[in-house]
């Protein structure tokens, strides 16, 4: 038995129902080591570690912990065992002081003759954000309402604050802005030089070459690869991903903006108290107008204000295509416009309903008949020709969201979209979770969707996606607009950087 | 580089800022009280008048509370107030024969084990609660019906406690068990473990039981918690009427629209105010509306009711103004 080995997984086996989701899976994390693990959307990351955070059960195979069984019963099992875990997609409980949500299910330690002091519990979280130099948060606060990145902070810290020897992250880097993006990175090194193991998902391949010692790549529930993270590349990684060539550049390969002069929609002045301040701009028939910036730079609520989700304080948002002020979400869905928020399963998809009426709710309007008779066969063909269109992996149209993974529920969410005519799309990092093959799919979308007249406000927390795909880039900082460049300007990344900074 | 939303002690900060909403309430409701005290020609704050909205918010206040925990879950029951029915009986049947001691047991033991019986249902039917407890309901008035006078001919029943035994429902000792009660549901909703797992089920059931809490036995605990409300209500409502009407046909289920009523307007508080302790300043909101026009001679039953949704809409309205309630 090799000692070195924190965590050893032997012929690991996991059904749903008829599906095989993890077949025969054996790997390995020794002490100390950062292990990529990376595969396409539905290829079971995700269910393998959640079997070792003890949040799924093994049918069949073996978990060796330092050369014992391990058989976690429960998450706290193995928070336990010197095991936790950050998720893609299980957030906190919003009713609840985001203090409380870092030590849920773990109040006891702070229980005296039956009552939890909260004032020890909010020391004991402020000492876990204090200890691993995470950004602070006000811990009194209820989560609801918070950011999805503050919240994903609120969970990391729940997950350090088990002082764990095994840290699994799942894919919580595309939730995060480039400046926590870096917090995290260096919270990893941390834990590499006291001799702690993380195993990290993501979908952005450099970057998971860069992060990690060691990469195992999954593919339909099974072990492809397994590689040295300092001796592949990622069409190496792509390719053992996929089980074929992708191109690895899938984002516009043309160094000029090309858009059309008709200016389809206006904004002046825009500004949401404490969000964003006076922020004017204009986008243009096939532009792609990118935004970009740090965690509190307002970028997603630009994207809120402009659809009308969040009432601004002052300023206009002048739909010129059709002379008319848009003021509330439904007006601006109304004269063709369509969002597609950062946290598509809270904010976008209906997530309990299928994906039949997924697809063909926002577009009713153009479904109904002269009396507003909903025919099921009209439906029924658009949900299933927008599920052959885009290749949504699903066993039908009734196939509930929530069942679907990450990828392919974007699929959807966009893609019902895309199937109406949409004059301005306004998308708020629409490659959050999506694996490499998706997202070259979603920017091809996005190059069809320029090519046809659509006019996109494309916010993203990934400098590269919109360095890749905007004709001009709007950086904001501190909630107002740094500085414009245009795609045949000095279009790079240390150039945003700076004025990110 | 920039911490996100950072602050100096934010718990004293949350402290003192619900201190001084709850001041304010009390405040205005001190203001509100005057011009109706001016309204209705002196007799709002007649000594008399005072006395009987204090002692009438006491077993709303109680059902309310218990509502705040069942809510706080996620989960919804309707037979509450067939509950409520049932506990008043036991109080007095059990009154009658043990004297204080069976008052006090009857209308726990009943309310106890009656709502934790439902939440057993709840847990392992899978059944949606408030379909549950709809059927429940019918099988408590039904019960009720039997129970008493054995003839579900007779669809008004009643029971009347003898004047002996109905010192609880008497100030001091309705304020005494409400500044007990406060203290008790304060303490369970906000600084025990079972009453943050109950927040965290409501929160969202994935994460909760990803955070290793156990789902069924916390519904459990809430049926015990809220039963233990409840029994405690039907012992008040027992003490202060004296008597306790029932009809088949749900009807029970008009015992509780008052206490729905103010949890609702808590929940509209709860931002800026814990909303145990906004339920009984919305007990007597409400209950000195109702007062206000029982005096004025509006007619209950009909527009006091609508009044009263008039109220609560308005309210709601101005409770919800500023509310972000977004994901950015």
């Amino acid at each position: 038995m090799n000692t070195d080995k924190m965590l050893e997984i032997i012929g690991l086996n996991k059904y749903f129902g008829p599906t095989h989701a993890n077949k025969n899976l054996s790997f390995s994390v020794k002490k100390g080591e950062i292990k990529g693990l990376i595969g396409e959307n539905g290829s079971g990351k995700s269910t393998l570690i959640s079997q070792i955070a003890g949040l799924y059960s093994s049918d069949s195979g073996q978990m060796l912990l330092d050369g014992k069984p391990y058989s976690p019963g429960s998450p706290i099992d193995a928070n336990n065992r010197g095991i936790s875990i950050v998720m893609q997609e299980l957030g906190v409980i919003g009713s609840l002081p985001a203090g409380v949500n870092v030590f849920l299910g773990r109040t006891k330690q702070f229980t005296k003759n039956g009552v939890v002091s909260l004032k020890a519990l909010n020391k004991a979280a402020a000492e876990q954000f204090e200890k691993w130099d995470l950004p602070k948060v006000p811990l009194s606060k209820l989560t609801d309402g918070m950011m999805i990145e503050t919240r994903k902070i609120i969970e990391l810290a729940r997950a350090l604050s088990v002082d764990p020897r095994l840290l699994l992250l799942d894919e919580i880097t595309q939730s995060l802005s480039m400046n926590n993006r870096n917090k995290l990175y260096e919270l990893i090194n941390k834990l590499k030089a006291m001799g702690r193991s993380v195993i990290v998902i993501t979908h952005d391949v450099e970057e998971l070459i860069r992060i990690t010692d060691t990469i195992t790549v999954l593919r339909d529930g099974e072990v492809v690869g397994d590689v040295v993270s300092a001796e592949t590349t990622p069409d190496e990684i792509k390719h053992m991903m996929v089980g074929r060539e992708i191109s690895g550049d899938y984002y516009r390969a043309d160094t000029t903006p090309e858009y059309a002069d008709k200016v389809v929609l206006s904004v002046r002045d825009l500004t949401v108290p404490g969000e964003i301040e006076n922020v004017s701009f204009d986008v243009h028939e096939s532009e792609i107008l990118g935004f970009c910036g740090l965690s509190d730079s307002g970028i997603h609520s630009v994207g809120k204000a402009v659809y009308g989700l969040i009432k601004p304080s002052g300023g206009s948002i002048h739909l010129k295509s059709k002379d008319l002020m848009i003021k509330s979400a439904s007006k601006a869905l109304r004269n063709n416009m369509a969002y597609v928020p950062k946290d598509r399963d809270n904010e976008a998809l209906m997530i309990r309903a299928s994906i039949h009426d997924n697809f063909v709710l926002p577009s009713l309007t153009e479904l109904q008949g002269k009396v507003g008779y909903l025919s099921p066969a009209k439906l029924k063909k658009m949900a299933q020709d927008m599920t052959d269109k885009l290749s949504v992996k699903c066993t039908d149209i009734y196939q509930t969201i929530d069942a679907l993974s990450g990828g392919n529920k974007q699929k959807v969410n966009l893609g019902r979209w895309l199937a109406k005519d949409i004059k301005l799309l306004i998308l708020d990092c629409p490659t959050r979770g999506v694996d490499v093959g998706v997202k070259a799919y979603i920017y091809f979308l996005m190059k069809e969707a320029k090519n046809n007249g659509v006019a996109t406000i494309l916010i993203s927390d990934e400098l590269t996606e919109v360095l890749g795909m905007s004709d001009r880039l709007i950086v904001m900082k501190d909630g107002t607009v740094a500085d414009v460049i245009r795609r045949d300007e000095d279009f790079t990344e240390q150039s945003v950087i700076r004025v990110m900074i | 580089m920039r911490l996100i939303q950072s602050k100096q002690n934010p718990p004293q900060e949350k402290h003192q800022n619900q201190a001084v909403f709850a001041l304010l309430l009390i405040a205005v409701i001190v203001v509100i009280s005057v011009i109706f005290n001016a309204v209705s020609g002196g007799k709002f704050l007649d000594g008399t008048n005072v006395k009987i909205i204090i002692s009438h918010i006491v077993w709303p206040t109680f059902v309310a509370w218990g509502f705040c925990f069942l809510f706080a879950c996620g989960y919804t029951d309707l037979s509450v107030g067939a509950i409520l029915v049932l506990g008043s009986f036991a109080t007095t049947i059990l009154g009658s024969w043990l004297g204080y001691p069976g008052v006090i047991l009857g209308g726990l033991i009943v309310g106890i084990l009656l709502t934790f019986l439902n939440f057993n249902i709840f847990a392992f039917t899978k059944i949606p609660s408030w379909i549950a407890g709809i059927s429940l309901a019918m099988i408590y008035e039904a019960v009720a019906v039997f129970f008493k006078v054995n003839k579900t001919t007779e669809t008004l029943i009643y029971t009347e406690m003898s004047k002996s035994l109905r010192y609880l429902g008497n100030l001091p000792w309705s304020v005494i068990i409400l500044a007990v009660g406060l203290l008790i549901a304060y303490i369970i909703y906000n600084k025990t473990t079972v009453g943050l797992n109950i927040r965290a089920l409501g929160g969202n059931k994935d994460v909760a039981k990803a955070l290793g809490i156990n789902i069924t036995k916390t519904l459990l605990m809430v049926g015990l918690i809220c039963g233990l409300f409840i029994g405690i209500a039907a012992i008040i409502q027992q003490s202060i009427a004296g008597r306790t009407l029932v009809k088949t046909g749900l009807t029970s289920i008009n015992m509780v629209f008052q206490p729905l009523a103010i949890v609702l307007l808590a929940q509209v508080l709860q931002k800026r105010l814990n909303i145990i302790i906004a339920v009984p300043l919305c007990s007597i909101i409400i209950f000195a509306i109702f007062n206000l026009m029982t005096i004025m001679g509006v007619p209950s039953g009909t527009l006091q009711e609508a009044f009263l949704g008039a109220f609560l809409i308005a309210f709601g309205i101005i409770g919800q103004r500023g509310y972000k309630g977004v994901v950015k």
